[in-house]
C-alpha cells in the first residue's frame, strides 16, 4: 500500500545520516569518505580506550540518571496541575514551562557559569544537574501532557468509589494509563540530557565532563571518524536496550493503540 | 492542584536565576578589548536593534514554522505506522530506527549532513551545503524523530473503536483518517509542533555547520557575539531580545491552539 | 509491570543516582593547566607536562575547552582560579589582563626567557610559546594555477572556492588594509577591497576541524588557513601548499602562556613556563605541532625549514610574518566581527 511506501521512504530518509555514520566509522584512513575506502576497527579501538571518553561516559550516566530522576516526577506533577488544575493564565505557564527549550545554549550556559560562581558551586555537579533538569524538563511535561488530556477522570472516580485511596488510585490507575506520555518523556529526558553539549560545556570541568561535552572537544580539534565510530556504539547500545526493554518490560506494547 | 505545579516552578525559578545573572550584563557598557564594562546603559539594547541582527531573529522564526509544518507532515506517517502496527517487530524496529538518530548525537549527525549535502555522497541539482536549504533539510531530520514519539503517544491513545464505527457506517479509509484519527491526535500535533518550534529556535549545530556561516539563527549571533567578539554585553542583550520575542510567539501560539485540544 | 520488572527498575534508578550525590573528586597537589583539546593538549601534556613532572615529581592535569569558555570559567573563579596556567591567544591573553587575572610574570624564574625571540615577550604578564600564521593555503590538484600572492585571492578564477574563518576575520580585514596603504588601526581603509572579495567566498569556518574537512573534500580549495593545520594536512596525505606570499607577509598568530593570578602553586608555575621555553622543549614541540618555535636555539627539521609560520632567527620574525598590535586587535575584534558579518558574510 502506499501508507507503507511512504513510511518506508521517510524512514530511509531518516537513517540515511545514520548509514552514513556507521561506514564512515569504519574508514581505515582519517578522512571521512563515504563510501568508506577500506574497513578498519581503529577507531573502534580509540574510541574505547580514550580516557577522557571513559570518564566522561561514567559522568554522563550519572548526570543522565539523576536528571532524569528528578524530572520525570516533577513534570508529571506539572502536566496533571496544567491539565486539571484549572489554572488561570494556563498558557503562560504552559509558554514558561516550554521557555528553557527557546534559550540559545550559549546564553543559558553563560548564565549557569555566573549563578554557580556566585553560590560557590563551581566544582560540584550540582549546577550541571540542575541545568539538564531544566533542559528536559518542557519534554517531559509535554509529553506527560499528551497522556494526561486523554485521562478519562471517570475511571479514577470509579476507582475511589471502590474504597482505593488517593495514592492507591494515583499508583493503579492514573499511572498505567499515562504510560505511552511518561515512556516518551523518559525517553525525551535521557536523549536530551545524554546529548546536551552546549550548556554544559560552560558548567562542567575535568572532572564533571560529561559525554558530548568530550566529544566535542574532540570533534572540534580531530577530523577521524572516532566520534562516528562512538555514534555507532551508541546505537547498538539504543537497539539493545529497546530489544531488552520489549522483550522483559512489554514496551512494544507502550505504543499500542488499545 | 496547584501545588502540583510548585515543583516545576522551582526548577524554572533557577533556570530565570540563570538568565537573570546573564541579564545584568546587557546592561553594562562593552569596553572593546577588555573584560571590564562600564556604568549602566541601554547602548547594548539600541546596538541590536540593527537590521542584521532583527534579520537574524526572523530568519530563524521563519526557518523554524518552516521545520515544524515540514517536519509534521513527514512525521505523521511513521508516527501512524509506529502506533497501528499488530507486528512487533515492526514496531521495534521502526522504534530503533526513529531512535537512532538521536543517539548519533547533534554534531554527528550534522557532519553526516555535511557529506551527504555536500555532493560526496550525491550530486544535487541546487546548491544544498551552505544554505538554507541545506539547513532546512538538517533541522527537519534533527526534528523528526520528537514528533513522531510525540504524535505515537498521541495516536496509541486513540480508541480504535471510533475508526471500526466510522468505516461500519460506511466511511472511506481517507474520510476516516481525516475525519476521525487526524482531531483525535490534535493534543498530539499541538504539542509535537510546538515543542519542535520551540527548540529549533535555539538551534546551533546545525546552522553553524550546514550553513557554512551564511546562515545566522540566534544562537548563532548569540554565539559570534559572546564567544568570538567577547562582546558578553551584547550577546546577553540580543538573547535578551530574542528570548522576550519568541516568548510573546509562544504564549501567542498557545492560547491559538490551546482551546482546540482540550 | 510485573513486580519483578519494577523492582529491577527501582533498584537500577537508585544505583544510578546515589553516585551523583557525592561530591566530586579532585586531586590536591597537581599543577592544573587550561589549554585548547585535541592535539594542542595532547602535546602539552606529552612534551612540556612529561618534561615537567620528571623535573619536579609534580604531576601535571589539564582542563580542556574553547578559547572563550575558559575566558568566561576564568573570569568568574577571579581570586580563587580553577587552574594554575593558562595558554590562551596573545590578544585574547589582554583580556585576561584587563581583567586582573593573570599575575605579573617573575622573570628571574624563567631564565630560558633570556633564549626567545623578543617578539614573544609579549607583556609583563604573558610569554609567548609557540607562533604559526594565517596564510593562503590551496590544493594544487583542484586548483589549477599556482598562487604566489594575497592579491591572488581576488583573481576571478578563484570565485566560489575560498573559504576563511568567520571566529575571527582580522586576517583578512588586516591584509586588505595593507594593500590600501592601512593597517589593523585604519582598517577602514580596506573595506571597498573587501567587498569585492564577497563573491568569492564559498563558506566561512568556525573550528580547526571544519577548515580541514573543507580542504579534504575540496568543497573551499583555497583558504586562509591555519598553517599548523595544513601542515597536519600534509601529513595525513593530502596535498597542500602553503603560500608565503611575495606582496605581505602571513599574519603571525602566537600563542602564550600566563599564570593565574591568585594560585597557591606560582613557583611550580613558573618552573613550568621555564621548562616550555627550553631548547629541548621547544625542538620537541616543533615536530609535535608543526608550529614554529620561540626559542631562536631551537631546532627545526628539515622540511620545515624555511617554511611558512616556522621562524628560527631574528631576521625571520621581523621579515617573514606580520605581527598585528595586540591591544589594537583585542579592542577592535567585536567592530571587526559585526561590519564583517554585516557586509561580507550576510548573503
Amino acid at each position: 500500500m502506499t501508507l507503507r511506501l511512504v513510511v518506508a521512504a521517510l524512514v530511509a530518509f531518516m537513517t540515511l545520516p545514520t548509514v552514513v555514520v556507521i561506514a564512515v566509522s569504519f574508514n581505515p584512513t582519517a578522512i571521512l569518505s563515504f563510501p568508506p575506502a577500506g574497513f578498519s576497527l581503529r577507531w573502534y579501538a580509540n574510541v574505547l580506550g580514550y580516557p577522557q571518553f571513559q570518564r566522561a561516559a561514567l559522568n554522563s550516566l550519572v548526570v543522565t540518571a539523576a536528571a532524569v530522576a528528578v524530572a520525570l516526577p516533577i513534570g508529571t506533577l506539572a502536566a496533571l496541575a496544567l491539565e486539571r488544575g484549572r489554572l488561570r493564565g494556563r498558557n503562560l505557564w504552559a509558554a514558561l514551562l516550554l521557555s528553557p527549550l527557546v534559550v540559545p545554549g550559549v546564553a543559558a550556559g553563560l548564565g549557569f557559569l555566573i549563578l554557580a560562581a556566585a553560590l560557590g558551586l563551581l566544582r560540584s555537579r550540582s549546577v550541571l544537574i540542575a541545568a539538564h533538569v531544566a533542559l528536559v524538563l518542557p519534554f517531559v511535561v509535554r509529553s506527560v501532557w499528551v497522556s494526561v488530556r486523554n485521562l478519562d477522570p471517570a475511571l479514577e472516580r470509579a476507582a475511589a468509589s471502590l474504597g482505593a485511596t488517593p495514592w492507591r488510585v494515583f499508583r493503579r490507575v492514573t499511572l498505567p494509563l499515562l504510560r505511552p506520555g511518561l515512556f516518551t518523556g523518559l525517553l525525551f529526558a535521557v536523549v536530551v540530557s545524554v546529548n546536551e553539549f552546549v550548556v554544559s560545556l560552560f558548567i562542567s570541568n575535568r572532572v564533571t565532563e560529561i559525554l558530548p561535552v568530550a566529544m566535542f572537544t574532540y570533534v572540534v580539534n580531530y577530523t577521524d571518524p572516532s566520534i562516528a565510530a562512538l555514534s555507532t556504539l551508541f546505537i547498538g547500545a539504543t537497539f539493545l536496550v529497546v530489544w531488552l526493554a520489549d522483550r522483559y518490560l512489554g514496551l512494544g506494547r507502550v505504543f499500542l493503540q488499545h | 492542584m496547584k501545588l502540583l505545579l510548585a515543583p516545576a516552578v522551582v526548577v524554572l525559578a533557577v533556570f530565570a536565576a540563570a538568565l537573570t545573572a546573564l541579564f545584568r550584563w546587557s546592561l553594562l557598557e562593552f569596553i572593546p578589548g577588555s573584560l571590564q564594562t562600564g556604568g549602566l546603559t541601554l547602548a547594548n539594547f539600541r546596538g541590536v536593534l540593527a537590521p542584521q541582527y532583527l534579520d537574524a531573529i526572523r530568519d530563524t522564526v521563519v526557518l523554524s514554522a518552516l521545520t515544524t509544518g515540514l517536519t509534521l507532515v513527514l512525521s505523521y506517517p511513521v508516527a501512524y505506522a509506529l502506533a497501528s502496527t499488530p507486528s512487533r517487530r515492526v514496531r521495534s524496529a521502526l522504534l530503533v530506527l526513529t531512535l537512532a538518530p538521536f543517539f548519533t548525537g547533534a554534531i554527528v549527525r550534522t557532519y553526516a549532513w555535511v557529506l551527504v549535502l555536500g555532493n560526496t555522497v550525491v550530486t544535487w541539482p541546487l546548491p544544498m551545503l551552505f544554505t538554507e536549504r541545506g539547513v532546512l533539510v538538517g533541522l527537519v531530520h534533527f526534528s523528526m524523530p520528537t514528533m513522531i514519539l510525540i504524535l505515537a503517544a498521541a495516536l496509541s491513545h486513540i480508541d480504535p473503536v471510533y475508526a471500526r464505527a466510522a468505516t461500519s457506517l460506511g466511511a472511506r479509509p481517507s474520510r476516516v483518517f481525516w475525519r476521525v484519527t487526524l482531531p483525535l491526535s490534535m493534543p498530539g500535533i499541538v504539542s509535537g509542533c510546538l515543542i519542535v518550534f520551540a527548540w529549533t529556535l535555539s538551534a546551533f549545530p546545525t546552522p553553524e555547520l550546514l550553513g557554512g556561516g551564511k546562515v545566522k539563527m540566534i544562537a548563532n549571533v548569540v554565539k559570534d557575539l559572546g564567544l568570538d567578539s567577547f562582546n558578553w554585553p551584547g550577546a546577553a542583550a540580543f538573547a535578551m531580545l530574542a528570548l522576550v520575542l519568541t516568548l510573546t510567539l509562544l504564549v501567542g501560539l498557545g492560547r491559538l491552539t490551546g482551546g482546540r485540544a482540550a | 509491570m510485573t513486580m519483578r520488572s519494577r523492582l529491577i527498575v527501582a533498584i537500577l534508578a537508585t544505583l544510578l543516582t546515589l553516585p551523583s550525590l557525592a561530591p566530586a573528586a579532585w586531586a590536591q597537589n597537581a599543577l592544573v593547566v587550561s589549554v585548547w583539546g585535541g592535539n594542542w593538549k595532547n602535546t602539552v601534556e606529552s612534551v612540556i607536562g612529561k618534561a615537567f613532572t620528571a623535573k619536579t615529581g609534580v604531576p601535571v592535569e589539564f582542563e580542556v575547552g574553547g578559547t572563550i569558555d575558559r575566558l568566561a570559567k576564568a573570569r568568574v573563579a577571579k581570586g580563587s582560579p580553577l587552574v594554575d596556567l593558562n595558554f590562551t591567544t596573545t590578544h585574547v591573553a589582554r583580556l585576561y589582563i584587563s581583567d586582573g587575572l593573570y599575575e605579573k610574570l617573575d622573570l628571574a624564574k624563567i631564565p630560558n626567557a633570556k633564549e626567545i625571540a623578543r617578539e614573544a615577550i609579549r607583556s609583563d604578564y604573558h610569554l609567548g610559546t609557540w607562533a604559526y600564521v594565517y596564510t593562503v593555503v590551496y590544493r594544487p590538484d583542484l586548483v589549477k594555477e599556482e598562487i604566489t600572492k594575497w592579491s591572488d585571492l581576488w583573481k576571478p578564477s578563484l570565485k566560489g572556492k575560498i573559504a576563511m574563518p568567520d571566529f575571527d576575520p582580522s586576517h583578512i580585514i588586516t591584509i586588505a588594509a595593507l594593500m590600501e596603504g592601512g593597517n589593523e588601526v585604519n582598517w577602514q581603509k580596506g573595506e571597498a577591497r573587501l567587498k569585492q572579495l564577497k563573491d568569492s567566498i564559498a563558506a566561512f569556518y568556525s573550528t580547526d576541524a571544519q577548515s580541514q574537512d573543507l580542504m579534504k573534500t575540496g568543497q573551499a580549495p583555497v583558504q586562509v588557513m591555519l598553517s599548523v593545520n595544513a601542515y597536519h594536512l600534509q601529513e595525513q596525505g593530502i596535498a597542500v601548499k602553503l603560500v608565503q606570499p611575495t606582496d605581505y607577509p602571513g599574519i603571525v598568530g602566537i600563542d602564550t602562556i600566563g599564570v593565574m593570578a591568585g594560585t597557591k602553586k606560582s613557583d611550580a608555575a613558573h618552573q613550568f613556563i621555564n621548562v616550555a621555553l627550553s631548547k629541548e622543549v621547544q625542538t620537541e614541540l616543533v615536530k609535535a605541532l608543526r608550529a614554529g618555535p620561540v626559542n631562536l636555539g631551537a631546532s627545526v627539521p628539515a622540511g620545515l625549514r624555511g617554511q611558512p609560520g616556522i621562524f628560527t632567527t631574528t631576521a625571520e620574525w621581523k621579515e617573514r610574518g606580520y605581527i598585528m598590535n595586540d591591544e589594537a586587535r583585542a579592542k577592535t575584534l567585536a567592530a571587526w566581527r559585526e561590519w564583517f558579518t554585516a557586509t561580507i558574510v550576510k548573503k
